[in-house]
């Protein structure tokens, strides 16, 4: 390939800064050349995202798009991050950049430097996430970071996959902890920290081929900031940036400020964290809205655990108050300048290092749910019944193929069901409020390179709340092993808190992993971490259904006659919660409906004691 | 000889004809008629005046089967699938792509789920029978689908593309039990791993396949009323065509031929100017749509989403690969809820139009700017067809744009047309340098009707060094398709370690599909042939396409494969890995079918060039405007030479030149600007 040639430099007023960001007194930008840089910044992280996709060597990152690309300034502000992987990174590279500047001060950065870092006082996920970044110079001048985060296959420790579920009891046992590292050095290749990083990951073919899959999507960000800077100037680029904040702020005041002051709170909880098992994990939300700020409070959310469910991280709060302000529009800094989110340190959310973040994520989206929950009241026409809440429904299996004797390791995130929203029905099978564009791994795709057979993904019957508009289904997805390895079963721990309903509607049912082993006849349910099953056990991964929106018996007969027809709802829960009669052939029993809903009806109110 | 194409477009039916012997082009525009398609192509035809019985050949492009998904007015359909596997079709990825929307909507499924039936069958990824197939299950399926009345049958059966002997057995019972439903076997319409995509791009097929196959049909018998005897081919998404047959039994591969025909356009006409290398940009009413044509040859995609990657319905066939942006001469400019000036990609479309068609449309369009700046002419717009109303369109940009910014009407359209031509040049960004092309090593081929208005800005702000308007601009979708050779290509999943890989095995893979090709194409005997191997390190899930000869297959030649990817992929991506295993994942190859080039006419020599009027202008982002002299591309001889600033208009569009660019007639008669100001 030919370098590109830089377009002709036509810097204005290229003046000397003293790295600051903004200038001191930011210029109004005319329309045309602020709309252009507002929609190059965002094209360049996305394009990041696309070459990083392409090139990377595990599928948490080509399938399950388990990363985030962004550009981050000096001062930790996010200028511009990809769309469609990951949701709960959101905007979270700010405090990597803070503190990576207090690690090497201002001046302790060279073109060429490449940073590694994991560690979790900071960075406060769990280790496979690993962050590459590097400084851009323009001029001599730091302006900002390019930062790839990924979820690397393996890095170590007692697991691999996604790290060992809930008694992983420290980040020693979860594996190798990188605190701001640089793998290069003006260019230059630390080859003795690569040594470490090659001999203490098992996958170094995978995980160091996508850090090269990393570090060329910063270049590539590099080279696209030099265009916009030769193009426009120093500072007509910082304006625009201070500027697309300050408007993105603006467009989610006013989205708030259209509801109605007040203080909105919703509760909810986990069975138990997977390690102290006869202790729920309360999970709690208040939300203030007043005059277009809101403030989203979770001090009474758990303490850390010394269950391994632990992270450091505003993401629950950004995620839904990203979903509920500007849903379709870019991140950037200015997207979370109008919410303030308290989290106290020592919450599960705000935990301490060395608490154990191997499964840092599991809990975010439930926290999401019960955020959007309590802002019910508040926004009725765009709130929808729970979801599943799961990160995982995730399969997870493996071993050591004894013909090739390559390592292998089946990965696939399972959907599960959506709530009811207050003009349609939950989607069925889908992933959760924290992952967007992450997509579950095709049955051929698994078995070209693993040795198992996906006996079955499907839908299960009744499993979505019933409602005026119903909850969305879960989904059974049933995996044969036809070597021996090892499964994770990181239960879902939502049975006592399945995905509610909304306004009358019903709650959807539980997820589950069930196991069957060779010979018997019933499947049981299983929390383990890589526990050994032999060849020929079958495991279902069961996704939970989403809750349903509205009373059941307001729903539309027809609506509720189509989904038997379907064979969503069973004809029994049709009858019996939906109060709607069909006769054989599946026709509608009108009389016998109006009766059946009236008296259930009167069994409702009765029972309601009016 | 004469050779006539028409393209059936959302608003006008195109005709262009050529007669070689006369060295002559026939053109013609009708109104689609949108209930009757049949009924625009035999209207534009009679418009053209040619005799149908003296047409050799027809080459037809029509929207009938996007339409029948979009608007979903395809057949009852029912699906055969292989046990536990009903819901794929259903569950799709599972994925959300717009991650904070808690109202994404999946792709709408075709066919119901009650409608959907297993078979107990099940081979593993080797092709080995893991259970066979039980006979009774598939009696039992099409016996649900023929009591439900089923019109069209699609069959995915999993690892069906490494042994289809199941999904063969499958078809033979379902056309024996409904003799009359329409019939898709997966491995037919895409011989590739990955269930769901495979699925949904045979269900397509089934869905749209009885009204596509009776509209060909119909179109022939009533072409052969007519008089036509000639041979009839049909515009595909892969840019080439094919027989009527072939788009019969397939016809999803037609799916996406609206907007392809300009880009072979693109090609051959930078091919006949010395431009192997050209980026098409066709920029209509509501779009604008840009591609890469190198060395000659338009870039593929593997495959698209029918109404976008969110919530669309995948489609695994090849595509020419196209950046489509919502901005056209319809697209409305609007001011946000903070202030900031936005275009599109809503349009005001033909109805009510943009405000100066005085259709009742009240909001400012591009076309509206381009009115207000005098860059068209109020009283020479297609052909004086239509009146503008300038005054109207002035008035509208200053109350809904230049008001609430603070700037005059002049100043406000000018930032229209320069915040549309930002978004165009990022769309041109996209299809270049975004795959590793740097755009100033290709020539930008402007067409439709906005595209000649504002290719030289967008050539300027990418600094592309030339551009070409060539001709026909606003029929060049149709004059493409005059052009596109037959095309058919097929792909095999062969999964296997480069280092491991058999070659014999592979060849044989090869002589199955060239077989397949052959008895695709109505003229073999004219054939080029393409192989290309789908190579990745191994780990990775994404591959490329390593072009490789059938002498390389037959040598065995490894190292040649293996280096030719390995500098494909610094290309693309800008950093290899030589010293790692690579796989294989699929063959590809593609059947071409050379059609005889056709001769176009020299230009009769004219040098000088007169304007035929003067006009007040403004060009640029100058607050005065400028006295520009207009031309008529019509009086314009080979040879001629035009300095910018300039307009030269033409039926259905204009050409802008600014201050520093300067147009030359090639002796064919396409337009060739360097552009001022790029380097």
């Amino acid at each position: 390939m030919k370098p590109p040639r830089h377009p002709e430099v036509r810097a204005k007023r290229a003046s000397k800064g003293d790295g600051a960001q903004a200038n001191k007194k930011p210029k109004k930008l005319d329309a045309v050349t602020l709309e252009v840089i507002r929609n190059a910044l965002p094209a360049i992280a996305n394009e990041m995202a696309a070459d990083l996709q392409r090139t990377s060597y595990n599928m948490m990152i080509y399938e399950v798009r388990d990363f985030c690309t962004s550009l981050v300034n000096t001062r930790g502000e996010l200028i511009a991050q990809n769309v469609g992987g990951v949701s709960h990174f959101v905007a979270d590279l700010g405090v990597i950049v803070t503190d990576g500047l207090a690690r090497y001060g201002a001046k302790g950065f060279a073109e060429g430097d490449v940073i590694i870092t994991n560690h979790q006082a900071v960075a406060g996920q769990h280790l496979n996430n690993i962050v590459i970044y590097m400084p851009y110079f323009y001029k001599g001048e730091l302006l900002l970071f390019a930062m790839v985060r990924a979820h690397w296959i393996d890095v170590g420790g007692m697991s691999t996959g996604f790290g060992a579920g809930p008694s992983v009891a420290d980040p020693w046992l979860e594996g190798l902890q990188l605190d701001q590292l640089k793998i290069y050095q003006a260019g230059k290749r630390n080859e003795t920290l690569y040594r470490v990083l090659k001999d203490n990951i098992r996958f170094p073919e995978s995980s160091l081929g996508d850090m090269k899959s990393q570090m060329a999507a910063c270049r590539l960000a590099l080279r696209r900031m030099s265009e916009l800077f030769d193009k426009y100037g120093r500072d007509t680029v910082l304006d625009a940036i201070a500027q697309i904040f300050a408007e993105t702020e603006r467009k989610c005041r006013n989205v708030v400020e259209k509801l109605k002051d007040g203080v909105y709170e919703a509760a909810s909880f986990i069975d138990h964290d997977g390690v102290k098992r006869d202790e729920r994990v309360p999970i709690h939300a208040k939300v203030s809205i007043d005059r277009g700020s809101m403030i989203i409070d979770l001090s009474r959310c758990s303490a850390e655990r010394k269950a391994a469910i632990n992270s450091r991280t505003y993401a629950a709060a950004r995620v839904a108050y990203k979903a509920l302000t500007g849903p379709l529009e870019p991140v950037n800094e200015g997207s979370f300048r109008a919410l303030k989110v308290i989290i106290p340190e020592g919450s599960v959310m705000m935990a301490r290092y060395p608490a154990p973040m191997a499964g840092w994520s599991v809990i975010v989206p439930t926290v999401v749910d019960t955020i959007i929950k309590a802002l019910g009241p508040a926004m009725t026409d765009r709130v929808p019944a729970g979801h599943h809440g799961l990160l995982g429904g995730s399969i997870v299996f493996f071993g050591v193929h004894p013909q090739t004797k390559r390592r292998f390791v089946v990965q696939s995130i399972e959907g599960g069901g959506w709530g009811g929203r207050p003009a349609e029905d939950g989607e069925s099978a889908t992933v959760s409020v924290c992952q967007g564009d992450v997509r579950n791994a095709s049955i051929e795709g698994i078995e070209l390179k693993c040795p198992v057979i996906i006996e079955r993904r499907a839908l299960r019957i009744d499993s979505g709340g019933a409602g005026k508009h119903r909850g969305g289904l879960g989904l059974d997805t049933c995996v044969r092993n036809l070597v021996d390895g090892r499964w994770n079963f990181d239960h879902p721990r939502r049975e006592q808190c399945p995905p509610w309903g909304l306004w009358g509607g019903q709650p959807g049912s539980h997820g589950d992993f069930l196991l069957r082993l060779p010979g018997e006849n019933d499947f049981r349910s299983m929390e383990a971490p890589h526990y050994p099953v032999p060849v020929d056990a079958e495991v279902i991964v069961r996704t939970g259904g989403g809750g349903g929106w509205g009373n059941p018996l307001e729903r539309d007969a027809a609506s509720v006659r189509n989904d038997v027809i379907e064979q969503l709802v069973s004809r029994r829960v049709a009858a019996e919660t939906y109060g709607v009669v069909l006769r054989d052939d599946l026709t509608l029993d009108e009389a016998a409906t109006a009766a059946r809903r009236n008296a259930l009806r009167s069994a409702a109110k009765r029972g309601s004691g009016q | 000889m004469i050779v006539v194409a028409i393209d059936i477009g959302g608003t006008f039916t195109d005709l262009v004809g050529f007669d070689a012997k006369a060295g002559r082009f026939v053109e013609a525009k009708s109104l689609t008629t949108p209930r009757e398609l049949t009924r625009g192509v035999l209207d534009c035809m009679r418009k053209s005046g040619l005799d149908a019985a003296a047409v050799d050949e027809l080459i037809h492009g029509s929207t009938i089967a996007i339409n029948t998904l979009i608007e979903r007015t395809g057949a009852k359909t029912g699906l055969i699938v292989t046990s536990g596997t009903r819901d794929v079709y259903i569950v799709g990825r599972g994925n959300r792509p717009e991650a904070y929307n808690l109202f994404f909507h999946r792709h709408r499924p075709l066919v119901p789920r009650h409608l959907t039936c297993e078979v107990e069958e099940r081979l593993t990824s080797a092709g080995d029978i893991f259970r066979p197939l039980n006979k009774a299950s598939v009696a039992e399926a099409c016996r649900t689908l023929a009591a439900a009345g089923v019109e069209a049958i699609a069959v995915c059966l999993l690892h069906s593309y490494v042994d289809p002997t199941h999904e063969r057995t499958v078809g033979t019972m379902a056309s024996a039990a409904l003799p009359h439903a329409y019939l898709s076997l997966s491995h037919d319409i895409l011989r590739e791993y990955r269930e769901f995509e495979r699925l949904s791009t045979t269900v397509v097929n089934a869905y749209i396949g009885p009204r596509v196959g009776g509209y060909v049909k119909n179109l022939k018998s009533e072409l052969a009323a007519a008089g036509f005897a000639g041979e009839l081919s049909i515009m595909r998404s892969n840019g080439g065509v094919m027989t009527p047959e072939v788009a019969t039994a397939r016809p999803v591969a037609m799916m996406e031929s609206g907007p392809v025909g300009g880009i072979i356009a693109s090609a051959r006409v930078g091919q006949k100017l010395g431009f192997a290398n050209v980026i098409s940009f066709d920029m209509g009413g509501t779009t604008a749509k840009t591609s890469l044509v190198r060395d000659g040859e338009p870039t593929l995609a593997p495959g698209y989403y029918v109404g976008g990657y969110a919530s669309g319905h995948p489609v695994m066939l090849p595509m020419i690969d196209v950046i489509e942006v919502g901005a056209g001469g319809g697209s409305i400019a609007w001011t946000d809820d903070v202030g900031a000036l936005k275009v599109g990609p809503r349009s005001a479309g033909a109805d009510p139009g943009p405000i100066c068609y005085r259709g009742g449309g009240s909001e400012p369009t591009i076309t509206d700017a381009n009115v207000a700046l005098g860059r068209l002419d109020p009283h020479n717009f297609l052909g004086g067809e239509l009146v503008l109303d300038a005054g109207a369109a002035c008035a509208g940009i200053a109350h809904k744009i230049a008001k609430p910014l603070g700037m005059d009407a002049v100043a406000a359209s000018q930032a229209i047309l320069q915040i549309a031509i930002a978004k165009m040049a990022l769309a041109v960004r996209e299809v270049s340098v975004a795959k590793g092309y740097d755009p100033r090593d290709f020539a930008l081929v402007a067409s439709g009707g906005a595209g000649p208005l504002h290719v030289c800005a967008i050539a300027r702000e990418l600094h592309i060094p030339k551009v070409i308007v060539p001709l026909f601009p606003s029929h060049f979708s149709a004059l493409g398709m005059l052009l596109a050779d037959e095309r058919h290509d097929f792909i095999r999943t062969f999964y296997c370690d480069l280092a491991s890989l058999d070659f014999k095995a592979l060849a044989a893979v090869h002589d199955e599909m060239a077989a397949e090709a052959k008895k695709a194409l109505r003229h073999a005997e004219r054939a080029a042939w393409q192989i290309a191997l789908d190579l990745r390190y191994v780990g990775q899930e994404f591959t490329l396409p390593v072009p490789v000869t059938r002498e390389a297959i037959k040598q065995a030649d490894r190292q040649k494969i293996r280096a030719a990817f390995d500098a494909l992929y610094e290309h693309r991506y800008a950093h290899q890995s030589p010293d790692e295993p690579v796989e294989m994942v699929n063959i590809r190859l593609a059947a071409i079918g050379k059609r005889p080039t056709l001769r176009f006419p020299k230009l009769a020599a004219r040098k000088n060039a007169k304007p035929a009027r003067r006009r007040s202008v403004y060009l640029g982002d100058s607050r005065q405007p400028l006295t520009c002299p207009v031309y008529q591309r019509g009086e314009l001889g080979a040879g001629a030479r035009i300095k910018g600033p300039a307009l030269i208009e033409e039926h259905g569009t204009t050409t802008v030149l600014f201050a520093a660019d300067r147009c030359t007639l090639a002796p064919s008669g396409e337009l060739i600007i360097d552009v001022g100001g790029t380097r």
